[in-house]
């Protein structure tokens, strides 16, 4: 019997559906950006991963479905997609049976903290991580028990991290070579993560 | 019509492995979805090797699978680094329970791939990394670049190692020996002409006649200066010089030399190069105690040959000279 205040596998599914609706939706705008501070490939990389993962999406439980969208990022190249891969990967070592939001926060945080390993990169490199951290740092200090509110505070703070890579100079990935060049383009990795948790909004 | 010798080139890689698969089916096998290679009969109650990188490099990685030496290896396209997922299923299939090192040559795609591949296994498997960054060109002063580019050495790697971990030397000891030959080689290469890539069909950059390219990598990337082409006694001077040292070799040590055609370089050519490089170290009173010529690691087509000096010691000869069997290297 699941508790109402846990994340299902079927949640679970229509989160990433949304999710890669809106990636797909919106790839234009994100291929924009790196056009702007990268190789200009990432809207559509990200796009044709999910169209993949849209179609694999398995699993009872949130560990098995991450798991499940974590394969198809793993298989494309690049940085970006791997990294991906790795986050939703980690998520999947997460427990077997539905995630009350201490699973949440525990998942996100061992997830990120690998990104952040071998990205080697912190906040305020200009990357997926400057909104990665702030959106797990929200789920590990929320009160609420409620899932959505706790992925609403994550979506808030993930939008914030993300805003804050316009106006910084990039340390990690392709925008790192252009220096103060992109220094106001917001990072298209960091974008999409806020997009990630908002997409939860509607679940 | 291309001049290389290939269907489409998406299918390049794959048929080549094919093809390593006929010619030396009793040695290896090789997996598709995802691809890679492992040897024919596995290991059993030993700690795993395993390597990989781009293609393009061969006989460099698939061609060292086989006993003494790869129990897997994961190629990637041309250039390009294997993805994770390739990396993690070699895991899988190679391991025997004693656990796993990964050699990586220091490309920002390698290294990410192959610990992403090790992060993901975490909980089942234990891996540890071995990061070949032998290239002297691509040395700098200051630590926030990505460091020294991975090369020739790596051959010296997956020998020494694939020996040890054949005789029973435990995982964080082949790792710890494997950086050990790391940290006492270094390379140098140089070409006379660019390779050509065969899904672009260009050659990735152009050389006047009389002019030769220093410090070349193996990825048709330019070296770190054009200089005027040199006859072969002093080009071998000046690619040992620097080697030397940089690896604190002085007289009366004992060194692995490895003359290394980068694909289009003839065997010829080598021999005369092997031959310059034992006269240069004799005049120095370094002892050539090992050495290894020919076309080991590729750049596909590019002209050109690098040298590599590993500093020896009597247990390092002792896993150099065990018993390999695999495609490209056999004693």
């Amino acid at each position: 019997m699941t508790e109402p205040n846990e994340l299902t596998g079927e949640q679970t599914k229509a989160w990433l559906l949304a999710f890669a609706d809106r990636v797909i939706k919106d790839a234009d705008e994100l291929t924009e950006l790196d056009r702007q501070a990268g190789d200009g490939d990432f809207g559509w990389n990200i796009s044709s991963a999910l169209k993949r993962a849209r179609t694999n999406l398995e699993g009872e439980n949130p560990a098995e479905v991450f798991q499940s969208v974590s394969d198809t990022f793993l298989a494309s190249g690049g940085t970006s997609g791997p990294l991906f891969g790795l986050w939703f990967g980690r998520l999947g070592a997460g427990p077997s049976a539905p995630w009350a939001v201490s699973d949440l926060a525990k998942a996100f945080d061992t997830a990120t903290g690998a990104v952040r390993r071998l990205g080697k990169a912190e906040v305020g490199h200009k990357t997926m991580v400057d909104a990665m951290v702030p959106a797990t740092e929200a789920l590990a200090a929320t009160e609420t028990r409620s899932w959505r509110e706790a992925l609403q505070e994550a979506a808030r703070a993930a939008r914030v991290g993300a805003d804050s890579t316009s106006g910084m100079i990039a340390h990690r990935g392709r925008a790192s070579y252009l220096g103060e060049r992109a220094q106001q383009v917001l990072d298209p990795g960091a974008l999409s993560i806020a997009w990630f948790f908002d997409a939860a909004e509607g679940v | 019509m291309s001049r290389f010798f290939m269907n489409e080139r998406e299918t390049l890689v794959e048929q080549a492995l094919e093809g390593l698969a006929e010619a030396h089916g009793g040695l290896v096998d090789v997996h598709t979805d995802p691809l890679f290679v492992t040897r024919r009969v596995p290991a059993a109650g030993k700690v795993a090797l395993i390597s990989g990188g781009g293609s393009g490099h061969e006989p460099l990685h698939t061609g060292f699978v086989g006993s003494g030496m790869l129990d897997a290896a994961v190629p990637g396209e041309v250039f390009a680094s294997p993805t994770a997922l390739q990396v993690r299923a070699a895991i899988r299939a190679a391991d025997t329970g004693e656990g796993t090192v990964t050699v990586v040559k220091n490309y920002t795609g390698d290294v990410l791939n192959f610990s992403i591949a090790a992060e993901l296994l975490a909980e089942t498997h234990r891996v540890e990394q071995v990061l070949v960054d032998d290239d002297l060109a691509t040395q700098r002063e200051d630590d926030g670049g990505p460091g020294r580019r991975g090369t020739a050495a790596v051959v010296a790697v997956e020998k020494i190692c694939g020996a040890a971990a054949e005789a029973g030397v435990p995982l964080a000891d082949v790792r710890l020996l494997g950086q050990d030959v790391v940290a006492r080689s270094a390379t140098l290469s140089v070409a006379f002409e660019a390779c050509t890539n065969p899904m672009t069909g260009k050659r990735s950059f152009e050389l006047k006649p009389g002019r030769m390219e220093f410090g070349v990598g193996i990825h048709g990337e330019r070296g770190i200066e054009t200089r005027p082409a040199l006859e072969a006694a002093g080009l071998v001077e000046s690619l040992v010089g620097p080697l030397i040292e940089s690896v604190g070799i002085k007289r009366g040590h004992s060194v692995l030399a490895i003359v290394n055609g980068l694909g289009a370089t003839h065997g010829l050519e080598l021999g005369v190069a092997a031959r310059e490089t034992r006269r240069v170290l004799d005049g120095l009173g370094v002892n050539i105690a090992r050495s290894l010529v020919g076309p080991y690691v590729t750049s596909l087509d590019m002209k050109g040959l690098s040298i590599t000096l590993t500093a020896l010691t009597d247990d390092l000869v002792k896993f150099w000279d065990a018993p390999v069997r695999t495609p490209a290297l056999v004693w």
